[in-house]
């Protein structure tokens, strides 16, 4: 039995609170949040109780960490817990910094402890199918991979002005899935980005709302990524990997199967409109294989070190964008 | 009654001889080949007699020509076409140099004959309906525009020698279909390329994989895939993103049949190669081709299409070799 302090109590903190409870080998024991009312209101209906960050990290009964705070947050909650020798869980990013990335690493090295970031994606069961597949060689050598990400809508212009921008709070994703599928670290990024969906993404939050992506690796393997703030249609979210003896692809989900035959057209469901909704089962199989490792004493499927490759992957498209030409990745051990 | 002279009677010879066969209005004059059995064959086939090029161009009966010869005969028969006067329907490319097209663009506008070029993908009929849903507004403003294209197996090592590369070759037909598509000037390229495939590619100084990138003045962009090999046959498919929504299409199979077997659900793979997959378009080409002469309203797709495809194509060339974006002047 895994007992958990859940560290925030919006909108991300309430899904990973009502995982935890449905399960028979976790427990949550406290939701601390900055507004303690937030905290109480989510504690409380699940059997769980409100508290302040030091009484949650000083309590030994307190196995582990769930870190869904605001992004602002997340390091130094990190390094707290790791002080306090609990497992940790982190949603994505851990910072947006790189000196700070590294200083949750070196502190939880320090303290023996594991970190998970929650890179959800690489959890959901269909682009986990897909990473079977690929690695059990269903395809050959990989060659090209192409994932397809763009939100339903716009989000609040307010948050965009925090979120450290598009490839920062949106495209890190895809980054992570980049790397996951390709099998190897790109090595060079190219990016565009640009303002189509609305021109208050640039005078209200100086951020981008749509772009293109290219990576390659070291072997030549190339990655495409595409990515809009704006898809009518739902929340598009999809992958194919070519490889030398065929393809692999994934395509949306949608809520129902059901097709509509009409005189005028054939219709069908949408994909999932929310990221909620779409990676429900992710959220769920992230939670189960950070316990389970915790569990075992085995290493996190994904820690900080893929956040920071991830960070630094974004860093170099932003760069790439300022000068208009590919950037070159470091790598580092 | 059109009378129409065509050179070459090889592969694509052949599918277009038929298809003015198949027309009404139009009819296969001559054949001109180097190979004189061959054209003999393909002529008769079609009630059509063997003619030299001097024929062809000196018979004042002769509305139009079709050019089907090798790449490197296109431009020479083209100007010649337009000197003796006659309309001009040229296989793509009309030549892997940029300076050649030229020489024919000039030939061709001063004698004001009209020239077709042969981007057969433009008449495919699900990319044609796609374009006219994305000019008819039915997704809003174009954003993103992506495009596969893969062939099912590299070509024979000796075709890719001549072949001018990958990008002048093959990504040629996508850089049109970008330009149409996009509905606006690509005014930067980026290019990826890769020898993943075979290493004789390499070798002979060409990639066989390849990534790209293309923006417009208003930052729309287009990003195509290409590869000389995909196992699961000849892929090529096209999404366009807007404002208001998605129009994609798919790959084609034989059939639409599918087989739900214990192991899995099974269909068609995509239809190999490209005279089967786009035999409708080479039919609808050459009706737009004479649909214009007949009409003479200025021709779908014209020389200056071809001279920028080979302009893009050109650009993704350079920033593949320097490593940097290149800009279109």
């Amino acid at each position: 039995m895994i007992r958990f302090a859940l560290f925030g109590a919006g909108r991300i903190g309430r899904m990973h609170a009502e995982n935890l409870v449905r399960r028979t080998d976790a427990e949550l024991a406290y939701v601390v949040d900055t507004k303690p009312e937030a905290a109480r209101a989510l504690a409380e209906p699940l059997g769980a109780r409100q508290a302040d960050a030091a009484q949650a990290m000083a309590d030994p009964a307190v196995d582990a960490v769930l870190i869904a705070s605001s992004t602002g947050s997340h390091a130094d909650l990190s390094i707290a817990a790791a002080r306090a020798g609990k497992a940790i869980f982190c949603e994505k990013p851990v910072d947006l910094t790189l000196p700070r990335v590294d200083a949750c690493i070196r502190a939880v090295r320090k303290a023996r402890v594991p970190m998970f970031v929650g890179f959800n994606r690489r959890f959901d069961p269909h682009f986990r199918a897909l990473k079977e597949r690929l690695a059990a060689g269903a395809v050959g050598k990989v060659e090209q991979v192409i994932i397809t990400n763009r939100d339903p809508g716009l989000p609040d212009l307010r948050f965009l002005a925090t979120s450290g921008g598009l490839f920062l709070d949106f495209t890190v994703h895809d980054f992570d899935m980049a790397r996951w599928l390709l099998g190897e670290e790109p090595v060079e990024v190219f990016a565009w980005g640009a303002v189509l969906v609305d021109p208050r993404v640039r005078t209200e939050a100086g951020d981008i709302d749509t772009a293109m992506l290219l990576l390659r690796t070291a072997s030549g393997r190339l990655c495409h990524i595409a990515n809009s703030r704006r898809a009518v249609y739902g929340y598009d979210q999809r992958i194919e990997v070519l490889g030398a003896k065929g393809m692999l692809r994934a395509e949306n989900l949608p809520p129902t199967t059901v097709e509509r035959f009409g005189a005028d057209a054939t219709s069908a469901d949408n994909p999932w409109p929310s990221f909620q909704t779409r990676y429900a089962a992710a959220y769920a199989a992230e939670l189960s294989s950070f316990i389970k490792s915790v569990e075992r004493g085995t290493r996190p499927e994904v820690g900080p070190e893929d956040n920071r490759q991830v960070l630094v992957l974004a860093q170099a498209a932003l760069q790439s964008i300022r000068s208009g030409n590919p950037v070159k990745i470091k790598t580092k051990g | 009654m059109l009378e129409l002279a065509q050179f070459g009677a090889g592969r694509i010879g052949r599918i277009h001889a038929s298809n003015i066969a198949a027309m009404k209005g139009v009819r296969l004059r001559y054949v001109v080949d180097v190979d004189a059995g061959v054209a003999a064959r393909l002529a008769a086939q079609h009630g059509a007699k063997v003619a030299s090029e001097r024929e062809v161009f000196a018979d004042g009966a002769v509305g139009a020509v079709v050019i089907a010869s090798s790449t490197d005969t296109h431009a020479r028969l083209a100007i010649a076409a337009a000197r003796a006067g006659k309309a001009i329907f040229c296989e793509k490319p009309v030549d892997l140099s940029l300076k050649r097209v030229d020489e024919c663009l000039r030939e061709v506008e001063k004698a004001g004959v009209p020239m077709f070029v042969g981007f057969n993908r433009r008449f495919d009929p699900s990319f044609s309906q796609l374009k006219a849903r994305v000019a008819a507004g039915e997704i809003g403003a174009v954003e993103q525009v992506t495009i596969s294209s893969r062939d099912p197996a590299p070509p024979p090592l000796a075709y890719v020698k001549v072949s001018g590369g990958l990008f002048r070759d093959m990504t040629i037909h996508d850089l049109d279909m970008a330009r149409w598509l996009l509905g606006e000037e690509p005014v930067e390229v980026f290019a990826f390329g890769e020898a993943l495939i075979d290493r004789r590619i390499a070798a002979a100084g060409d990639v066989d994989s390849a990534m790209l990138l293309l923006r417009t003045a208003s930052d729309r962009m287009c990003h195509i895939n290409n590869a000389r090999r995909a196992a699961y046959g000849y892929d090529q498919r096209i999404e366009v993103f807007g404002a208001k929504g998605l129009l994609r299409a798919e790959n084609l199979g034989a059939s639409t049949v599918e087989h739900f077997s214990a192991r899995g659900t099974i269909a068609d793979r995509p239809l190999d190669f490209f005279l089967e997959r786009y035999a409708a378009a080479y039919r609808a080409e050459l009706a737009a081709f004479v649909a214009a002469l007949e009409a003479r309203q200025p021709m779908p797709v014209g020389a200056r299409d071809g001279r920028q495809a080979l302009v893009l194509a050109e650009a993704a060339l350079r920033s593949m070799k320097t490593g940097k974006a290149v800009r279109i002047q």
